[in-house]
């Protein structure tokens, strides 16, 4: 409890320190501004607390606390979120269904003129789309979402045209960052049905030539090396090492996080070399470096279980989850640990029930503990 | 030996270590940005400028500071982190399918489940197929001296899949229990191996060239990799690969430098093929009898370069028979007129030791008469000498189209008036015929 007031101060106070005095920008003085108590949401929001936002949204809407039509949507924004991350997708879709259609002139700021004077343009937060497109995928359509991602696409797509035509240049910007959101996106779905070539080609179109995104490209090696083209994800990480010596990275990662990514990567090619020693003498490489790389954490496992250290593999995890819970616990993860258990211990059954328990205290909302397979 | 009767203080546990996979799903991570204000709010300059330093970008965590909080399940660093590929491997989760030409490798454990230690523990595995037992791993010579009451002993053992269908994996333990009682432990793990792939082969000759299609078909339930598909000739071929040009489309020349893409065969049914030109290296040109042209080498791979290997057997070109009397065309006219005769020179060629003939020539009529388009002008039937052996005799064949456009000349036969033997089709030849 009291950490978590702490925390909740130090963030208020950053958020009053980045506050500004100008008397025509006073709208954007400080998240509260935006909407109403937005930085409480986003505080649980990082907590994990989905099942708070959701009591909060409706207490909001009982007590009749938001005011501006902007802020409707935002409520309902976090609300459908935080309803998909509790896996609740029936209770989702009723709340999407009960919106107009997105181009509706209710969701125009122009539509209000005493509430957004001289404002105009959609009031819809973009991450609404999002949602509204990803859901049918977890109900099961997977061919709808794709569909809606697809026409989301364009849609960015036309909004970028719009803007640079006129070369709106500062809003470009936010249009392309999404653009880039939607693509990988869609290679999500691309992947986890196996369609790697098509997921390669919508990544290569991502991928500056001139300048390109190291963890893009680690990533590009990633998708070579799962269909099994081992020369070409060989290829692809030394042009990300490459990179690190020219010292081409800049606005992507820092100067650990470069040296990591470059280490794993060469894990990785030791790894489906069979070679496990080298493999895990890199990833024990970037820990020391990042304590909190789970990436390397996990795949160090996954080595000492293929080196017949079974023991080992279940040590590295299992501390892991004590020194540095937040970052390491996640579904894939304890999928790994629970195998090793079945495989290791013959009361498995409890160990992994001891696990669950304690995930269940320290776990956010949204953590699928159906991982446990207890 | 069957299993010692009453409890066991051993079990064995298996798991089969099938490479592991990168872990994907579809994250539900956003930027904070986009959730709590409208879309068009950046069409505001003030707004753009503003907006991002009210909301830090908790960005780039630094190694060293741990964040307790469980912000990155939220928001998403860079956009590749909604691509769901975090670079995290996980474990095999099923056995899976196992084909013909993979590497079978597992993961055994034994362990004591009883409160005594155990010894002298001498353990096999075995892969059983039909009544041939191969043995993986043998502690004979050198037993477990004890196994503590709770603990484990480890073991990795790989076989190379060579046969089809029913496969059984014998896991056996002798040991002494607590009480001192010599026990026989067998446990057996069973498994089916399928087939991955099927090749088709489709083998022309033209002239002094074989072609060689060779079809492959993917049975497995992945997508397979195709990283080595090698002819290997037999004695006395040489070979080329032939590759289709690429569409001009396709060739991006600035990523071509990145990146190749990758031959990948789909899952359940996918195809592909490739084409080989064959010569005879040689002087030998034509032997009697069949011809083993050589065999296809394939080498695929699935997730992180999981192997496979497999040979074919032995593709047999068609026979090279030697022909009694071939046909060749020694001059046609370049251009064709509808309904103009023509003259087309042939010679007849006598391949045998004997002399032949007297021949007679004409296009046979087997066909409707509606598609025939090329006949004889005049005389139907063209007589022909006697042929001595091993030599030949020029003719001409007046010919004349009734059609325009690409027509075949087909049905040529050579009848030996001697012998009473026929020789058809012996050549078919397309030409173009034009207008006046």
């Amino acid at each position: 409890m009291d950490r978590e007031s702490h925390e909740e101060q130090t963030l208020a106070s950053n958020l009053q320190a980045l506050s500004f005095l100008d008397p025509l920008t006073n709208r954007f003085n400080s998240l509260n501004d935006l909407c109403y108590e937005i930085s409480s949401l986003q505080d649980l929001a990082s907590r994990g607390s989905w099942r708070s936002i959701m009591d909060k949204v409706s207490r909001a809407r009982k007590l009749s606390l938001l005011q501006k039509p902007h802020e409707h949507l935002i409520y309902l924004s976090y609300n459908v979120l935080a309803l998909m991350k509790l896996r609740k997708f029936g209770d989702a879709v009723e709340e999407l269904d009960s919106l107009e259609d997105f181009e509706s002139s209710q969701y125009k700021y122009e539509s209000y003129p005493d509430h957004y004077p001289n404002r105009s343009g959609s009031m819809v937060p973009f991450v609404l789309r999002w949602l509204h497109a990803e859901i049918p995928d977890r109900l099961g359509k997977r061919q709808e979402t794709l569909d809606r991602l697809y026409t989301l696409l364009d849609f960015i797509r036309t909004k970028l045209k719009e803007r640079e035509s006129k070369s709106i240049d500062f809003c470009i910007k936010r249009w392309k960052k999404r653009e880039a959101f939607m693509v990988n996106s869609i290679s999500s779905h691309h992947l986890s049905h196996k369609e790697f070539g098509v997921c390669l080609t919508l990544l290569l179109s991502l991928l500056d030539v001139d300048s390109p995104d190291p963890v893009l490209l680690s990533k590009l090696g990633y998708i070579q090396m799962q269909l099994g083209d081992l020369e070409g994800s060989k290829a692809s990480f030394n042009r990300v090492e490459n990179l690190m010596t020219q010292g081409n990275s800049g606005e992507f990662l820092d100067e650990v996080e470069f040296k990591n990514l470059v280490s794993r990567n060469k894990a990785l090619i030791y790894l489906v070399g069979k070679d496990y020693i080298s493999a895990v003498r890199e990833y024990d490489e970037c820990i020391e470096k990042d304590p909190s790389d789970v990436v390397a954490i996990n795949n160090k496992a996954m080595c000492l279980m293929y080196s017949r250290d079974l023991s080992d593999s279940i040590k590295v995890l299992e501390s892991a989850l004590e020194r540095v819970p937040t970052v390491a616990l996640n579904e894939t993860l304890v999928v790994n640990l629970c195998s090793m258990y079945e495989l290791a211990y013959v009361n498995q059954a409890d160990t992994k029930k001891t696990l669950s328990n304690w995930i269940a205290r320290v776990a956010p909302d949204d953590f699928d503990s159906s991982c446990t397979r207890v | 030996m069957s299993s010692t009767p009453g409890p066991h203080s051993l079990a064995f546990r298996v798991m089969r270590l099938c490479r592991p996979s990168f872990h994907v799903d579809s994250p539900l991570r956003v930027d904070p940005l986009d959730l709590f204000t409208g879309e068009d709010l950046f069409d505001d300059p003030i707004a753009a400028s503003q907006l991002p330093r009210l909301f830090p970008q908790s960005g780039n965590h630094k190694a060293g500071e741990s964040d307790l909080t469980y912000r990155n399940r939220f928001e998403l660093q860079s956009p590749t982190d909604a691509m769901g590929l975090s670079g995290l491997l996980i474990l095999p989760q099923a056995f899976g399918a196992i084909y013909l030409g993979e590497t079978f490798c597992t993961y055994i454990s034994i362990n004591n489940s009883s409160d005594f230690e155990v010894r002298d523990v001498i353990i096999k595995a075995e892969i059983q197929r039909e009544r041939q037992r191969l043995l993986l791993l043998d502690t004979t010579k050198s037993p477990v001296e004890s196994i503590r009451s709770g603990g484990r002993y480890d073991f990795i053992v790989e076989h190379d899949v060579k046969e089809l269908g029913a496969h059984t994996l014998v896991c056996t333990a002798l040991y002494n229990d607590g009480d001192g009682e010599r026990k026989h432990l067998p446990q057996f793990f069973k498994f089916v191996v399928a087939n991955p792939l099927s090749v088709r082969t489709k083998v022309r000759s033209v002239k002094e060239s074989t072609f060689l299609e060779a079809c492959i078909e993917n049975h497995t339930k992945s997508n397979l990799f195709m990283d080595q598909v090698e002819f290997e000739p037999a004695e006395h071929w040489s070979i080329t690969v032939l590759k289709a040009d690429e569409h001009s489309s396709e060739i991006n020349c600035r990523t071509r430098e990145i990146f190749k893409p990758p031959i990948l065969i789909r899952a359940g049914g996918g195809i592909h093929n490739y084409l080989y030109q064959l010569r005879l290296s040689s002087a030998q040109m034509k032997v009697d009898g069949s011809n083993i042209l050589g065999k296809l080498q394939i080498t695929w791979r699935t997730n992180l370069g999981e192997p496979g290997r497999l040979q074919t057997q032995q593709i047999l070109g068609s026979p090279i028979a030697r022909q009694d009397i071939e046909l060749q065309i020694l001059d046609i006219p370049s251009l064709t007129v509808l309904e103009k005769p023509f003259l087309v020179h042939l010679n007849l060629n006598n391949q045998t030791e004997r002399n032949r003939g007297p021949f007679e020539v004409w296009l046979s009529q087997d066909e409707p008469r509606e598609e025939k388009t090329i006949f004889v002008d005049g005389v139907q039937k063209l007589v022909l000498p006697q042929v001595e052996a091993l030599s030949s005799t020029d003719f001409k064949l007046n010919l004349i189209a009734t059609r325009l456009g690409v027509q075949k000349i087909t049905g040529i036969t050579v009848f030996d008036t001697r012998e009473k033997k026929t020789y058809n089709p012996l050549l078919d030849l397309e030409i173009f015929v034009d207008a006046d």
